[in-house]
Parts: structure tokens; sequence; C-alpha cells
């Protein structure tokens, strides 16, 4: 039995093949050295093999369970690192939360505590004002037409301010610091903005005291008669609640003017 | 006994050790480990059947690791590892099973 193989081996198939001769020749082979004919199992030798063995595969095993930890660590991180955004986009939200707060804060005490800025601004026509005040409805009479010229209008205003009104507005166009009134091309034109009549005009103030001292201002005379002519027509009554808008933006803008540093 | 000691040391030895492999021999490992169970089952069967014989134990086993090692490092070098090893790694997994059968054979009888 020194050789296994026969011919018939050749013929074979090379997988089945292998699987005949899964066991290595040597094992066949009868040996006659003296220690050829040793077939004892519980030798140092193979025990030492058979300890290589084991070790390579704990090797393996732990090599293959260390590299677990490894991407597991990684995931850890990448979590923690995902929960740690989290909470630091918490905090920030929470932050802009108060500083928005603080913002409407401020806001609220700026519009709130500064009195005289308010006046100011009414004063100035950049914000609406309401209260007290007189209304005048006026219209072109059925006799002529074009008959109210801006010059009217100007001096009506004029007169109203005269008589004590704090606010005034034109059709809803509210005369502040650099508002005019003229006529352009047959077209009335308060604040840039196209009016035409009838001409309600609103001026804030005392409403007795309004109705009184226009009636007897050149003005308030004038038109009066004008009134009686049929040229025009021309009411005037008070009221207590009465309301003008502020003026437009761009009515006040001021590129060049500057205040005076320290004057009162 | 000496083998089941040896077995045991080995082992333990890793688990105590806890050697790391230098990342290039990292490949082989695995590969040389089909190829050294090849050898074990192989021995197992030739016990059974009254062929053992140490010495060629020890020579089958240390070169089974060291050619099914060098297949995959030769396949590494032509570009055609992970073929050569699967051809490796289905030889030697043929000759267990076929060794596996035997013992099998032996101890059941069927």
């Amino acid at each position: 039995m020194s050789d296994p193989r026969t011919p018939e081996d050749e013929a074979k198939g090379l997988l089945e093949q292998i699987a005949d001769t899964a066991l290595d020749d040597d094992y066949y082979v009868v040996r006659t050295e003296p220690y050829g004919q040793s077939r004892e199992f519980n030798t140092v030798l193979t025990g030492a093999v058979l300890g290589l063995f084991a070790l390579l595969v704990a090797i393996a095993a732990i090599q293959t369970q260390s590299d677990r930890p490894t991407s597991e660590r990684e995931r850890e991180t990448l979590i923690n690192n995902v929960d740690a955004r989290k909470t630091s986009l918490a905090k920030r939200e929470i932050t802009a939360e108060r500083l928005r707060e603080r913002v409407a804060e401020l806001k609220a005490s700026v519009d709130v505590i500064d009195p005289a800025f308010e006046k100011l601004r009414v004063l100035t026509a950049d914000s609406g004002a309401k209260g007290p005040g007189i209304r005048l409805d006026i219209n072109e009479g059925r006799i002529l037409p074009n008959v109210i010229a801006d010059r009217d209008l100007q001096r009506l205003v004029n007169g109203l301010w005269y008589a004590g009104a704090e606010a005034v507005a034109v059709n809803g166009k509210r005369i502040g610091s650099l508002s005019s009134i003229r006529m352009a091309a047959g077209i009335m034109k308060v604040n840039y903005d196209p009016v035409g009549p009838p001409y309600e005009i609103i001026a804030l103030g005392d409403a007795e005291s309004l109705e009184e001292r226009f009636s007897q201002t050149v003005v308030g005379r004038e038109w009066e008669a004008r009134s009686k002519r049929d040229e025009v027509s021309f009411d005037m009554a008070g009221s207590d609640e009465l309301m003008v808008e502020a003026a437009p933006k761009e009515r006040l803008t001021i590129l060049h003017a500057k205040a005076i540093e320290g004057d009162e | 006994m000496i083998p089941v000691i040896g077995l045991a040391v080995g082992v333990i030895a890793g688990l105590i050790f806890q050697p790391t492999l230098p990342t290039g021999l990292q490949p082989y490992l695995p590969i040389a480990i089909v190829a050294a169970l090849d050898a074990v089952i192989g021995a197992l069967r030739a016990l059974g059947e009254r062929r053992f014989n140490d010495r060629v134990f020890v020579v089958s086993f240390i070169s089974n690791v060291i050619i099914a090692a060098f297949m995959v490092y030769v396949g590494d070098q032509l570009g055609v590892g992970s073929q050569l090893s699967t051809g490796v790694v289905v030889v030697l997994g043929i000759r267990i099973f076929a060794n596996a059968a035997a013992i099998r054979r032996r101890i059941f009888h069927a």
C-alpha cells in the first residue's frame, strides 16, 4: 500500500478525487525507520501543533471581536455627536427665543416709554393720530367746474393751522412739514398724490374753538360767502373721534438738513 | 492528555496575551485556519483508522498552513486574490467534509 492511487483515480473528476484522497497519503505509508512507526497521538509534538492551532483560532476570534467594538465605538461616537449637536441646537433656539423676547421687550419699551418722542412723531406726521377735531366737506358747486384751486386749499389748510389744528389731512393725505398742495395739469396733488373733489379735510384739535376760530378767519368767511353764492358747497362739523393717517415715508425723509447739536 | 493540554494552552495564551496580527498578515489568517482545520480533521480520521502518525500530522499541518497562505499571497500579487482563496477554501472544504464523513461512518457505522 505504498501508493494508494490507482489508474482509475486519474479518470475521476477533480472534486471526487479530492474527496477520495481527503486523508493525506502519508498516513498510509508504512514506515521502516525506528521513529517512523510512532503512531502515538499523545506526544509533545502533537500537543504543540494543536496548541498552535488553538492560538490561531483564538487570535482570529479575538481580532473579530475587537474589530466589532471599533465600529460600535464609531457608531456610539456618531450618536453622541448627534445628541450633542441636538442639545446645542436646542440651547441656541432657547437663546434665540430669549433674545427675540428681549428685542420685542426693548422695542415695546422704546415705543411705550418715550411720550415726548411719540408727541414729536404726531407733530411731524410720522405717525397716525386720533382725537377730537372738525371735519370740512367741500365740493364744487353746480354752476362752474374747477372752481377750487390749489391756492384755495393751501389757504384753507393755513387757516386751520391758524385756528389751532394739530394735525390736518386732505382726503386722507396727511399734511406734514414736507407736504405740498398744488395743481398740476388741472389735477390737484397733495403729497404728490392726486386727489379730486369732493374734498374731505380733517383737522384735529379742540372741536369748538377750531370751528369758532376758523369761522372768524378771512379764509373761513370767504368760504362761507362762496358757499352762499352756490359756487361751492362747504360743510363744517365737529367730532369727538377723528383719525388721520401718517404721512407717506418719502414725505418724512430728510437727506441734507441735520440737527444742530445741543440745540434744545 | 498532552494534545488536550496543548489546545488549552493555545486558547489561554491567545486570551491572555491577545496578540494582534500585523495588518499585512491579516488576510492570511482565515485561510490558514481553514488549512489547519483540514489537517486537524485529517488527523482525527487517521487516529480513528489507527494510522495516525505525529510527524505526518505536524508536517501536513505546517505545510497546509504555509501553502494556503502562500497561495493567497500569490493570488494577491496576481490580482486574483479572492478567486484563489475561494479555490483553496473549496478544496480544503471538500477535504474537511470527506474526512468528517469518514469519521462519522466509523463512529456511527452509517
